[in-house]
């Protein structure tokens, strides 16, 4: 797996250290202003995000404290609530892996899944771990909190035993409040980024080169939408890449019942930064639609606009719980993955040919 | 009426190759003599996945005919993971290739098609559970209508072994495997400009920047994967003597052997090769009317092999059962393959999937084999045939 990535980045930079060589000083050819677009996107959309993602999770801590605390049925009740909320919000920030996210690598903090349970409850029975260490990176975040709030027990006297009688109820508590300290950690430390000199620096790269804030956050924004959005929510769980359908990995596995509402929100933010609409509010900017729309594109943008509200409605007829989809009838999931994989390539060929941007990234389709 | 439209077809043919006769000197692109590229004194090729690949499959297909294996065992060789003892092949065990993840998977026409993709799978996985299921139990019994069992060909000939509607399952997964795996992979896949083109592959052809620890490029790769596919179990791939697998391989060779499409094999290895050098020669125009030349040569291979057996099936279908049997269970198989041809004009199959479909559903329709009409093998061979551009009486011969 290592040796993989290790090949990925050394590819990757050949990639970038020949392109980088072909584009020219500046390389942009057109008269977009691309540094309103940045100044659109941090201002209006990644920096309240992030903000009102930060206060979701201090809520969190701070019901996970009170639990801590007094475990009973009403603060378990109002921690997974406020769990639910951060986990929203988060499918508004999931993309913006930028700057400090992208330096922490903050998703590893947040929201890898399948969860291992071996390891959460090794550490739990340890007393002790280590949240940076790579082998925790699927033992904590939200996927962490789904199984301790939802899969610990049977019922909710069950789950709440664990953290009362049981001989290890201490470390159980201490691991939720660990894992949410970490995630608090983490955003603290991007959103002080983002609020310190990181965003002038953001918005006034604006240049086509590879490491230019504006390439990176395009490809950022693909590779989101391709890998935790298509394959991570839909095609993994649905067996797209596997000799069978594997619905035990899809999000929020635990609680179930919310894996359509949480994918449904990543692609309404996924929508929101394609046409650029503030976070906190209806009105829109500078953004990839308006980006194409100055290239002549108009074609483009109807394309990639519809294609997405086609998903869309292909996922809301799914089950609110994509784990009984796959169980019940498969194909109605594969076919929300094949109309998600349709913008794929919109965004990946087409958007980025106009934008005269090359992909960062690589498919490893394994031969 | 037919000849002069012939004759304007031919002109027409003699116009657009002049065409490309022109461009073919200006930009200095001439295949070699056998497929044989080479940088700084080593081989630039390879493609030994793709060889795996069609080992695998000719294990499966024969082990469909031991009916001692039981569903998982023919299910590991189908999905093979890396390091399970799924072959009598040690090489092939310690693979981390597999059939199962190639079929049906191509990028043009299932990327974003995994509905379609997953329903054909399940169809290659149909055929087995029902070969253990239905016709291993009934080895040692004569198939009747409805009767799955053994049948043997008039005069002593080969026993065949069919599920009750006289299709022979293990014929159906062979040829089906044909268009599913080596046909999609080609001509859908490792040819396309999506795949040749993918990412920063172009600029890094153009440059000579070869993948890592490897003396080739990306693009000169994926060309040579589509190559394996074909050509991968040759002794020497170089220069490829045809017949070496039960696949596509086998079956150009079939076609190229009949009068009426002598040249075929040839056609295909000289756009392979030149298509090949093209990309040595950054010349992607000629690579691409190359990978179009492949397209339909294949295509009409697929095409001309359905129609081959409906009709021979045809002929013996009132005297010896078996013998048509057979072959209409290899038109079976090639006819479920023509979902995976392409026109080099639509980039789609020459014929709607749904009318495809309709075909397999007319074979299968009642008893089957057993009950199949004459007639009705006439005009799915007559359909065929005009749409893949060849006649009926070409094809039978």
């Amino acid at each position: 797996m290592f040796k993989k990535i290790a090949t990925l980045l050394i590819v990757s930079i050949v990639i970038i250290s020949c392109s980088g060589s072909s584009d020219g000083p500046s390389g942009t050819t057109d008269n977009f202003d691309r540094e309103a677009m940045l100044s659109n996107l941090a201002n209006n959309i990644i920096v309240p995000a992030f903000a009102d993602f930060k206060t979701k999770i201090e809520g969190l801590k701070s019901s996970a404290e009170t639990f801590s605390q007094t475990p009973d049925q009403t603060n378990l009740d109002a921690l997974r609530q406020a769990w639910f909320n951060a986990y929203k919000t988060w499918q508004h920030v999931a993309m913006f892996e930028i700057g400090k996210a992208e330096e922490l690598q903050f998703v590893y903090f947040f929201n890898i899944y399948p969860l291992t349970v071996a390891d959460v409850e090794t550490n739990i029975a340890n007393g002790t771990y280590d949240l940076n260490h790579v082998n925790n990176h699927d033992a904590q975040g939200f996927p962490a909190l789904d199984y301790l709030l939802y899969g610990i027990g049977a019922n909710d006297t069950e789950i709440l035993v664990k953290y009362t009688t049981d001989a290890n109820a201490a470390n159980y508590k201490k691991y939720i409040t660990d894992i949410v300290a970490k995630m608090d950690e983490i955003i603290e430390a991007i959103v002080n980024d983002w609020n310190g000199a990181y965003k002038n620096s953001f918005i006034t790269s604006s240049g086509n080169t590879a490491t230019s804030s504006l390439n990176k956050f395009v490809n950022d924004y693909i590779f989101y939408y391709e890998k935790r959005l298509r394959a991570n929510k839909f095609g993994i769980p649905a067996g797209n890449f596997s000799t069978n359908s594997l619905p035990e990995k899809v999000e929020a596995f635990y609680k179930q019942n919310i894996s359509k509402e949480l994918a449904l929100e990543a692609l309404t933010a996924v929508q929101n930064v394609f046409t650029g609409k503030a976070y906190n509010g209806s009105t829109t900017g500078e953004s990839f639609k308006t980006y194409l729309e100055n290239l002549g594109r108009n074609d483009l943008v109807t394309l990639i606009t519809n294609q997405f509200n086609t998903a869309k409605a292909q996922i809301n007829t799914l089950d609110n719980n994509f784990y009984q989809q796959i169980n019940t009838d498969n194909n109605q999931m594969t076919m929300a993955y094949d109309e998600l994989q349709k913008a794929v390539v919109l965004l990946k060929v087409d958007m980025l040919q106009a934008f005269n941007v090359s992909v960062d990234y690589v498919d490893a389709d394994g031969d | 009426m037919k000849r002069i439209f012939l004759s304007m077809l031919a002109v027409s043919v003699l116009v657009f190759s002049s065409c490309s006769k022109d461009d073919t000197p200006t930009t200095g692109v001439t295949a070699p003599a056998t497929y044989k590229f080479e940088r700084a004194g080593s081989s630039t090729v390879s493609f030994s996945g793709q060889t795996t690949r069609i080992l695998m499959a000719e294990e499966l297909v024969s082990a469909l005919k031991d009916p001692l294996k039981t569903t998982e065992a023919l299910n590991g060789m189908f999905a093979h993971a890396e390091g399970v003892n799924d072959f009598p092949d040690a090489d092939l065990n310690a693979s981390s290739k597999n059939i199962h993840s190639k079929t049906a998977a191509s990028k043009d026409y299932f990327s974003s098609n995994t509905t379609e993709a997953n329903a054909i799978k399940a169809k290659f996985e149909a055929w087995i559970t029902a070969q253990v299921d239905e016709v291993f139990p009934n080895w040692d019994v004569d198939a009747e209508v409805g009767v799955a069992g053994k049948i043997q060909e008039a005069g002593g000939g080969s026993t065949r072994y069919v599920n009750g509607k006289g299709l022979e399952l293990n014929q159906a997964f062979a040829k089906s495997l044909i268009g599913g795996l080596m046909t999609d992979q080609i001509l859908n896949n490792y040819l396309s400009v999506s795949v040749l083109d993918e990412a920063s592959n172009v600029s890094d052809n153009d440059n000579d920047v070869l993948i890592t620890d490897k003396n080739y490029t990306t693009m000169e790769h994926k060309w040579d994967e589509a190559y394996g596919y074909l050509y991968g179990a040759e002794v020497d791939a170089t220069i490829p003597v045809l017949g070496a697998d039960s696949f596509l391989n086998k079956y150009v060779n079939s076609v190229d052997s009949d009068d009426d499409f002598a040249g075929i094999a040839n056609d295909i290895y000289e756009a392979f090769k030149l298509g090949r050098a093209a990309i040595v020669a950054k010349d992607y125009e000629v690579r691409d009317a190359q990978a179009n030349i492949i397209r339909e040569a294949v295509s009409k291979v697929i095409a001309i092999r359905a129609v081959y057996y409906l009709q021979t099936g045809k002929e013996s279908l009132s005297t010896d059962k078996a013998a048509a049997f057979h072959d209409l269970s290899e038109g079976f198989g090639f006819i479920q393959s023509l979902r995976f041809t392409r026109s080099a004009s639509t980039n789609q199959p020459h014929l709607p999937v749904a009318e495809i479909e309709a075909f397999l559903g007319v074979l299968m329709d009642g008893n089957g084999f057993w009950s199949v009409s004459a007639d009705a093998l006439d005009q799915i061979s007559t359909r065929i045939a005009s749409v893949y551009g060849f006649t009926v009486a070409e094809a039978a011969n």
